[in-house]
């Protein structure tokens, strides 16, 4: 029993960084129609800028507003430079998108160096409660709450004011919420620069969980959250972390049970998925 | 068609001088790196099908190229390296691609572009995976060596294959897309709404556009295990397709010659910038270099290299086509 209850936080805790990072692809694609390869560079970049932080000043919550801080200004540089020109092309834009990921990746190497760097928990949050048999690291416990919290935050500003109003609308019929007088291409560097904040904090939140950051892990994690997106149905923010975290549980479940079948368990669901619902299983109404 | 007169001619005078050029000038770097262009051309042809002939973008053209290295691979170093074991590890890793593209052509053409990308890309780590997990038949991530045939293994035979394979492909393949299956391509990549309404069948063709692509990528990837006489799951990896994606783009997608230039550019400025390596630290992380250039590139020369120069000179030239339409006009 504690076995499953401990897996189960560990899909948890998986799926909700997933979701972190998925939350913002799904918005941003369904609002611009633009699959962004390029978001787990974000992811890695927070995580990296995070790690260095709390490396220097020992501040983890500093840590945590750097590499938002980090995705908010990748997001913006990329919605603005590289993502406008090529608006309304998809060849283009994944082909700039993946350019974008390339050079991210290789920054990296060349701030920080090309191998591994530990990450820890800051002293607070390490070690875990026991409740009878059941051992619950604090660290997960600690991700899982913030995953739900920003959840909970996104949700509301998508339902109760009137940006995400807005944000709902276009991801609908943008040319409407256009004719209505409202400056779109505003609305899509706002949920951008959202998306790549997500993605960010989602890398920092990461790094002690994992124990270890690399520069390849933007590109590793990026593809579990487009297999994310598309069984979620893409531009669905439920969608999207109902999917993180069935892709979270069954991950856990799997590496557990069936180790070997653990990397293409996720292929094999989003295979299933789109053979049966080619729009994802929360399909957003148009 | 006066165009790509010029081109056949230039393709044969080059393919001449490349023929002659190990028996003149002996340099054993210069023929491996000819011989590296000359496989990643065949393979970024084969991409170019897809994507520049038939608008795909597909991630997982990798795991063509994996299927032709692990059949040879596997086949000579469990059989005799001789050149029928050769041919029939060919043969195979051929049927493999051609099964495995019919099927996901079928189970995947029909989504729109992102969630094919996506799809194949899952797909080709799904083979990456297989292939690390396989490891009585395929070593896992160490690989393993194995010998080739006897004629091959002079390094100017093989550099011979490679240029006759890739103008044998180039041909083919210019054959291939100027015949009414591939004006139907490009008219899918143009506007598949209208070609469905026209009486074909999209998905149909899309198929045999993945199928003549896969059977291409296999035979590149044969090639380039046995240049290594090595293979590993490397094969499969998305570097792969990244490369392929590259040459295409900065070549000219949409053209036969443009892949071939890009190979060609990519594999020398691969070279020349590891050498840099050595004296500025900064070259040891080269890919920037190509992920920089690929951003601009799309952003400026969205056609590569040979589509601008196609474009500039048909522009002279359009007076002359309005003109031999307007004859036409009145003809009819």
């Amino acid at each position: 029993m504690e076995l499953v209850i401990n897996l189960i936080i560990n899909g948890l805790a998986t799926g909700m960084l997933i979701f972190l990072l998925a939350a913002g692809l799904t918005l941003i694609f369904g609002l611009m129609s633009v699959l962004n390869f390029s978001h787990g560079g974000f992811f890695a970049w927070g995580a990296y800028m995070g790690i260095w932080l709390f490396t220097t000043t020992g501040n983890y919550l500093l840590a945590i507003l750097g590499a938002m801080a980090v995705g908010l200004l990748l997001g913006a540089f990329t919605e603005r430079v590289i993502i406008k020109p090529v608006y309304g092309n998809h060849i283009r834009q994944i082909l700039i998108t993946l350019g974008l990921m390339l050079v991210l990746q290789e920054m990296l190497k060349v701030v920080w160096g090309p191998n591994q760097l530990p990450a820890r928990a800051p002293e607070f949050l390490s070690g875990s409660w026991v409740i009878g048999d059941i051992v619950i690291i604090k660290y997960r416990a600690f991700i899982i709450l913030v995953g739900f919290l920003v959840f909970f935050l996104v949700h509301f500003m998508l339902k109760k004011t009137k940006i995400g109003l807005v944000v709902r609308a276009g991801v609908m019929n943008k040319e409407m919420v256009q004719a209505l007088g409202i400056n779109i291409n505003r609305v899509f560097m706002f949920v951008f620069m959202l998306g790549s904040a997500m993605a960010a904090l989602s890398g920092v939140l990461l790094a002690p969980y994992s124990g270890v950051i690399y520069a390849e892990m933007g590109l590793e994690f990026a593809i579990l959250a487009f297999i994310v997106v598309v069984i979620g149905g893409m531009g669905s923010f439920p969608g999207s972390l109902f999917a993180a975290i069935l892709v979270g549980l069954s991950g856990a479940f799997m590496t557990y049970y069936v180790p070997d079948l653990s990397l293409a368990v996720n292929m094999l669901l989003m295979v299933i998925v789109l053979s049966i619902r080619p729009e994802g299983l929360f399909k957003v109404k148009g | 068609m006066k165009t790509g007169r010029i081109t056949n001619l230039a393709m044969i005078v080059m393919g001449i001088i490349l023929l002659i050029l190990p028996f003149v000038y002996e340099s054993r770097s210069l023929i491996i790196l000819l011989t590296q262009i000359f496989i990643f051309a065949i393979f970024a042809m084969s991409y170019d099908i897809l994507l520049g002939y038939t608008g795909i973008v597909s991630f997982g053209h990798a795991m063509f190229f994996g299927f032709g290295a692990y059949a040879t691979g596997i086949f000579l170093q469990r059989a005799e390296p001789t050149m029928g074991v050769l041919l029939l590890a060919l043969l195979v890793g051929v049927l493999i691609s051609l099964v495995v593209s019919i099927i996901i052509g079928f189970l995947t053409l029909r989504l729109k572009s992102h969630f094919y990308a996506m799809l194949t890309l899952g797909l080709a780590s799904l083979f990456l995976v297989l292939a690390e997990k396989w490891r009585t038949l395929t070593f896992g991530n160490d690989g393993f060596t194995f010998k080739i045939p006897e004629l091959l293994r002079d390094r100017v035979h093989f550099y011979l294959l490679c240029l006759i394979l890739m103008l044998g492909t180039f041909f083919l393949l210019k054959r291939f897309t100027n015949s009414p299956m591939g004006r139907v391509l490009q008219a899918i990549r143009e506007n598949e709404q209208r070609v469905a309404s026209l009486g074909f069948n999209p998905l149909y063709y899309k198929v045999i556009a993945t199928v003549v692509a896969g059977v291409t990528a296999t035979i590149a990837g044969s090639l380039y295990v046995m240049s290594l006489r090595f293979v590993n799951t490397s094969v499969f990896a998305i570097d792969v397709t990244l490369d392929a994606l590259l040459m295409t783009i900065i070549g000219g997608v949409g053209t036969l010659v443009g892949p071939i230039i890009g190979a060609g550019i990519i594999e020398f400025a691969h070279e020349w910038l590891t050498s840099l390596a050595s004296s500025y630290p900064i070259f040891e992380r080269w890919i920037i270099f190509f992920g920089i250039l690929y951003i601009l590139v799309v952003i400026f020369f969205p056609k590569g290299i040979v589509g601008t120069l196609q474009s500039r000179f048909t522009k002279v030239k359009k007076v002359e086509v309005h003109r031999d339409e307007k004859d036409e006009n009145i003809a009819g």
